[in-house]
């Protein structure tokens, strides 16, 4: 049985199958076995080849947030399938990186952008946020005005890249 | 049987300095009255309240800055005191006013003290006619073409920042001259945002700088004293990140200087209550500048409790109600080292974006000479309405380097589901050999950025435990919990009613 995650934009699989006692795990190159000792309140201790491995996880939709040795990640279940491609098309699509407020618009439809400037001022958490253009280019919608409230991964501004 | 300086107090803040201040009433006998908003509902410092009154929409003009519900809610409740901790009213003079006139007593000090310090260029030019020394700046400067020449005569790089500032809002650094607009301009937005007042000023920024400050206290007598120092060097973008007592840099003859300068800041302006003075400090000449006054408890306020043996918090109230302070600084030896790390949901390797949502999993570091003062527990939710803070973990040791092993250690017990936090990048400037050498000054954290936001590499182990939380091996955590048990307890039922084996799930 696989599992998929991501994480960092990498795609990992691991794949678990039963034995005996406990799994056998597979991950790459890697092979293990992992015997479960107990679990609760997001606590979760298992035996990975007979050393004891204490982690924190917690669920949170298809993320995962995991603490293990002092550190934290955040790892998102994914179906495995490869995925790609859309992304480099898509760049000049930004979008709200949290919920805040539109504090100041600097650009207009239609306007050049050099790359690096700031179109768009956002507020949250008393912090500004600029919002710059990722590379040179023409301001092909904006979708916000100032003032306006938006929530996280709302598209504010899209860019088409310049043509050489 | 200790008399109580008040019945009860309100306390116009919230997160961690309102619990703080809390458990300094719940010590002193005192009921407290908690203020919230509508995003706040399920927030920490409401439950550990005796009472708590909504103020209303989440927006903080609409609650913790508004003025007339905050007075509503202490006439609602009886309060005699008022407790304004730090950020949002705690040093605005008409707020201390308005409280005043309620018949209400302002744990702090006077509005007028307030207003001047408030004034950044009313302050500097009050420190240099009392002799302290202060750095080479313009004030009451409004135009560009004023920026321009003052900025030319100061010689860049030079910081532009609110004449009414504090926390690190509204404050530029310009490198040259053609930096300027946007800085002014942007300054000046923030500034409006969070100070409500636009006014900049300009002054000289030195690159190489320590920033080193010191604690003071007056009381209704003509008391006034220093309780030594807290180096502040650690910060991004003007925000403290770590800070720690003593400072690594000052020798005794400096400290002693410093602190008498300290001491004639507060008496300047009659300073009552518990008050910060900030100095930068040149690591080469020990040349030392006042920066600003802070004029009320500070966020890192801990360490000097802990290198003192003094709650500076129970002092506030007392001071407040009348009580002489009794101490000066040379009642105390600074003992050891004390280092506060602050916690912040943000994300280092994402342009330190601020981080929302809802805490899954909140567990606390504890041990010998660990204190958390947090704002959060499992189940509380993080949003955008609020600072990013959410807790700072402080520890005391005998000495620095013991005190840095604790703090690191205590940072790997510390564990945040729900938001991103800095605590790798805490970890990485703990680990620093500049950092471990104690010659941080204010530029270096940010000059060193590309290392310090580096994040460890994906452990096996992770992807085991996350994919083993497929198995229903774990209750996944819900949202919005009310449960607050985050620390670990080996014998929780839970525990023993969990022990099954991975493979039985899969049968």
């Amino acid at each position: 049985m696989k599992s998929h995650f991501s994480h960092k934009n990498e795609s990992l699989t691991l794949d678990v199958n039963p034995l005996g006692e406990g799994y056998q795990i597979r991950f790459g190159e890697k092979t293990a076995e992992v015997h479960f000792a107990s679990g609760a309140d997001g606590q979760l201790t298992f035996y990975l080849d007979g050393r004891k491995v204490d982690a924190h996880v917690s669920s949170d939709g298809k993320r995962r947030w995991v603490t293990f040795g002092g550190h934290t990640w955040l790892l998102e279940k994914t179906s495995g399938q490869a995925r790609g491609g859309a992304a480099g098309a898509s760049s000049g699509r930004l979008i709200a990186p949290m919920p805040g407020q539109v504090r100041a618009v600097n650009v207009a439809e239609g306007e050049s952008v050099e790359k690096g400037q700031t179109l768009l001022v956002l507020e949250a958490m008393k912090m500004e946020i600029r919002i710059q253009a990722p590379m040179e280019g023409v301001v092909a919608r904006l979708a916000v005005v100032e003032g306006q409230t938006v929530e996280r991964e709302e598209l504010l501004v899209e860019v088409d890249e310049a043509d050489e | 049987m200790k008399k109580r300086p008040f019945k009860k107090i309100l306390i116009v803040n919230r997160g961690e300095i309102a619990i703080r201040i809390i458990r300094a009433c719940k010590e002193l006998g005192i009921r407290t009255v908690a203020v919230y908003s509508d995003a706040d509902k399920n927030a920490l410092h409401v439950r550990k309240a005796d009472e708590a009154i909504l103020l209303g929409d989440s927006a903080p003009n609409e609650s913790y800055l508004n003025v007339e519900k905050l007075l509503n809610a202490a006439r609602e409740t009886g309060a005699e005191a008022v407790h304004p901790g730090y950020g949002f009213l705690s040093e605005n003079a008409d707020f201390a006013e308005a409280v005043t006139n309620a018949g209400l007593t302002f744990i702090g000090p006077s509005p007028e003290a307030i207003r001047i310090m408030g004034d950044k260029a009313e302050s500097k030019i009050r420190m240099k006619a009392a002799g302290v020394p202060t750095i080479p700046g313009a004030e009451g400067i409004e135009t560009l073409a004023e920026f321009e020449s003052a900025s030319d005569e100061i010689g860049y790089p030079v910081l532009v920042k609110a004449a009414a500032g504090g926390g690190g809002k509204g404050m530029r650094v310009v490198w040259k001259k053609a930096e300027l607009p946007d800085a002014i301009e942007s300054a000046r937005r923030e500034a409006l945002n969070a100070f409500s007042d636009d006014r900049l000023l300009a002054e000289k920024y030195l690159p190489k700088a320590h920033h080193i400050e010191f604690q003071v206290f007056g009381d209704s007598h003509g008391h006034i004293t220093h309780l030594f120092e807290r180096e502040c060097s650690v910060q991004r973008r003007h925000q403290k990140v770590i800070e720690e007592s003593r400072s690594p840099l000052l020798t005794p003859e400096l400290r002693a200087k410093m602190g008498a300068a300290a001491e004639n800041v507060a008496k300047a302006v009659n300073y009552t209550n518990a008050g910060t003075v900030e100095f930068i400090v040149d690591p080469d000449t020990h040349d030392f500048y006042f920066l600003e006054m802070n004029t009320r408890l500070q966020v890192e306020h801990p360490v000097t409790e802990l290198v003192l043996g003094i709650d500076l918090a129970q002092w506030q109230i007392r001071v407040a109600a009348g009580e002489a302070f009794p101490y000066t600084h040379e009642t105390f030896p600074q003992r050891g080292h004390a280092i506060e790390a602050r916690l912040y949901a943000e994300d280092p390797e994402n342009n330190f974006l601020p981080s929302t949502g809802v805490i899954y999993q909140f567990v606390e570091p504890s041990g010998p000479g660990i204190r958390v003062d947090s704002g959060i527990a499992t189940g509380s939710e993080v949003s955008h309405f609020y600072d990013p803070m959410l807790a700072k973990i402080i520890v005391h040791a005998e000495d620095r380097a013991t005190a840095i092993q604790r703090l690191q250690s205590a940072l790997r017990h510390t564990v945040v589901h729900g938001v991103i936090t800095n605590i790798a990048l805490l970890q990485n400037i703990l680990d620093h050999d500049d950092f471990q050498a104690g010659i941080v000054t204010t530029r270096w954290a940010e000059a060193m950025l590309g290392d310090l936001r580096a994040s460890p590499n994906l452990a096996f182990e992770a992807i085991i435990a996350a994919s083993l939380v497929d198995f229903g091996l774990l209750a996944a955590s819900s949202a919005g919990c009310e449960s607050q048990s985050s620390s670990p307890d080996p014998f929780s039922p839970w525990k023993i009613a969990s022990g099954f084996r991975l493979r039985r799930n899969n049968d």
